[in-house]
């Protein structure tokens, strides 16, 4: 299978929907659809162009621009040998994505850790909870204007300890 | 042994000083380590028990994975902020006496992880007694910790320890009435990382 027919395949799948090629230097084959369709698209990629795993889910934070977010999923096709990318641009103000843990499953993961560096919330995914980030942290690490040094990185601890030592007493 | 004189033993008498050597002498040569291999530091750590290095040749080769079986703790690798509670956890668990070891970088300062996710030294959390620098510190490294802690070890007082009931303990050991050092270290005191987006940030805000 060669690229040519990967997009032939894809735009078959996305017909009559909008999107946009872009060139990439990896030369993998790249769609930028609008936030408000994204769903679609990617319902469509699932069902009608058949790939079947969902490899990546992250985003890239385009601090200070507006809309600030890029969200990226990339798909592979274990038929076709091909792999696709889509990325849309969603804003900084509350952003959210549609969750498309129901069509693959294992992008569950992924959208975790997206919402724990990034903030992005995956609209109707079933246990959105931090990932790497303890729970409980308010902040957003990969977030671009998150500084270097991290904001009250032991705070939780200090709580916990706080707490420990008061029910342990002064010995603790 | 017999060299040292006990740090304070002033008002026990002949007898106490004794007794005190006796009980270090127990003390010190027969750590039992708790292996706290958080990173890449803990294969060292696994090396300087092995044959090879041969811990057992300081009677410390004892490694228990359970904290109560255990009176030495070694901090090998880097420690974040959500497993410090575990670690704290497993430190206050081991019943006294006992001591630590922050070994490599990583655990003494941070290391080269200056970041949000990882304690800076686990002497915010912990009170320390010997520190191995090193990325990773040389097995030999370490027993040279273990074997500076057997001489810190000599210098304490179970005894009066003992007298004075618990909470009370002499200075040179650790134990409950360590100062916490404070982790709220001024970044702002250095100068801007070149991915800080700080600088950027009060641009904007201009
Ligand atoms: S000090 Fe070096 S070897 Fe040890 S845990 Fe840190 S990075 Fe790994």
């Amino acid at each position: 299978m060669t690229a040519t027919n990967t997009r032939e395949r894809v735009a078959a799948a996305l017909e009559g929907l909008t999107f946009e090629l872009v060139d990439t230097r990896d030369g993998m084959l790249t769609l930028r659809v609008p936030s408000a369709t994204v769903r679609t698209v990617l319902e469509r990629l699932h069902g009608r162009a058949g790939f079947e795993q969902n490899t990546l889910v992250t985003a890239v934070d385009r601090f200070p621009e507006e809309p600030r977010f890029d969200v990226i999923w990339q798909f592979l096709s274990y038929d076709h040998n091909d792999r696709v990318r889509v990325e849309t641009r969603i804003s900084g103000a509350n952003p959210s994505v549609p969750t498309c843990t129901d069509l693959w499953s294992g992008a569950s993961f992924s959208e975790r850790e997206c919402f724990d560096m990034f903030g992005i919330r995956f609209d109707g995914h079933p246990d959105l909870r931090r990932l790497l980030m303890p729970q409980g942290y308010t902040h957003f690490p990969l977030r671009k204007d998150f500084p270097h040094g991290g904001i009250e990185p032991d705070r939780l601890y200090r709580e916990w300890d706080a707490k420990r030592r008061a029910e342990w007493g002064a010995n603790a | 042994m017999g060299s040292l004189k006990p740090a304070d033993s002033e008002g026990l008498g002949f007898l106490a000083t004794r007794v005190d050597e006796l009980i270090n002498w127990g003390r010190k040569n027969s750590l039992w380590p708790m292996p706290l291999g958080l990173s890449c530091c803990g294969i060292e750590l696994m090396a300087m028990i092995g044959p090879k290095f041969d811990l057992a040749r300081f009677g410390a080769e004892a490694a228990r994975f359970s904290p109560r079986q255990c009176d030495l703790l070694v901090v090998a690798g880097t420690l974040t902020w959500k497993m410090a509670e575990a670690v704290r956890v497993i430190y206050d668990q081991m019943p006294d006496p006992k001591w630590v070891i922050a070994m490599g970088v990583c655990s003494s300062s941070g290391g080269m992880y200056d970041s949000y996710a990882v304690v800076q030294g686990v002497d915010s959390i912990l009170p320390v007694d010997v520190y191995v620098p090193g990325c990773p510190p040389r097995p030999d490294a370490v027993i040279d910790a273990i074997i500076k802690l057997q001489k810190k070890i000599e210098r304490e007082s179970p005894v009066r320890r003992l007298l004075k009931g618990p909470g009370v303990i002499d200075e040179t050991g650790t134990g409950r009435n360590f100062k916490q050092p404070n982790f709220a270290f001024d970044h702002s005191s250095l100068d801007l990382h070149p991915h800080d987006p700080k600088a950027k940030i009060e641009e904007l805000q201009k």
